[in-house]
C-alpha cells in the first residue's frame, strides 16, 4: 500500500490553491482600478481570497491525515522550514525598510501575495530535502 | 536505531512494497526505517513485532 495522495487527491489539494492564486490576481487588479468604492467594500474584496484559501486548509489538512508517519513527519519539517524562513526574510525586509534601505520591490514588506508565494517556495524546498533525506 | 527488519524480511521473501501494505505504511517508510534513517513510532513498532511475532526490543536496538 502506498500511503502518500493520488494524483487526484493532489490535483483537488491544488486546484484549490490556483483557485485562491487566481482570486488574489483578480481582487488586487479590482481594488486598484476601483479605488472609488467604500473602506467596506474594499476590505471585503481584498478578503476574498481568503475563502478559497480556507478549502486549500480544509483539503491540506485531509490529505494529511491520510498519509502515514513518515510522510507526515515530511511535512511538519517542510512547513516549519518554510514558516521560519518566511519569518527571518520579512523580518530582514522589515528590518532594512525600518532604517531607510527601501528595497523599491519591497516598499511596503511583502504583503499578503509575497508572503504567500514564499511560504510556497519554502515549503516546496523543505519537501525536497526532507524527501531526500529519509530516502 | 539499529534494527533487524531487512533481514527478517528477507527471510520471508517480502518486497518492501508487501511489507508496507501489511503495516499500512508508505514503501518509503520502510526503506527508511530499514537504512536507519527513520526511527518507527512505538506503535508502528509495535505493530512490526507483532507481525514477525517477536518482541520489538528484539527487533529494535538503541
Amino acid at each position: 500500500m502506498d500511503c502518500r495522495p493520488t494524483l487526484r487527491e493532489q490535483f483537488k489539494f491544488n486546484i484549490w490553491l490556483a483557485v485562491t492564486t487566481a482570486t488574489y490576481l483578480v481582487t488586487l487588479f479590482l481594488v486598484q482600478h476601483f479605488k472609488e468604492w467604500s473602506p467596506l467594500v474594499q476590505v471585503s474584496v481584498t478578503l476574498l481570497p481568503v475563502l478559497p484559501g480556507l478549502m486549500y486548509l480544509g483539503k491540506g489538512l485531509r490529505l494529511l491525515r491520510q498519509m502515514d508517519e513518515l510522510q507526515r513527519r515530511i511535512q511538519l519539517e517542510a512547513w516549519f522550514f518554510a514558516a521560519i524562513g518566511t519569518v527571518i526574510v520579512s523580518a530582514v525586509i522589515n528590518v532594512f525598510n525600518a532604517h531607510g534601505l527601501v528595497w523599491e520591490t519591497f516598499p511596503h514588506g511583502l504583503e499578503i501575495g509575497g508572503t504567500y508565494l514564499l511560504m510556497f517556495f519554502l515549503w516546496t524546498l523543505g519537501v525536497a530535502f526532507s524527501t531526500r533525506r529519509y530516502q | 536505531m539499529k534494527n533487524k527488519l531487512r533481514e527478517l524480511r528477507a527471510a520471508r521473501e517480502w518486497s518492501q512494497s508487501d511489507l508496507a501494505e501489511k503495516l499500512g505504511v508508505s514503501r518509503q517508510t520502510i526503506n527508511a526505517i530499514e537504512t536507519e534513517k527513520y526511527d518507527p513510532s512505538l506503535p508502528l513498532a509495535f505493530k512490526i513485532g507483532q507481525l514477525f511475532k517477536q518482541p520489538i526490543e528484539t527487533i529494535f536496538e538503541v
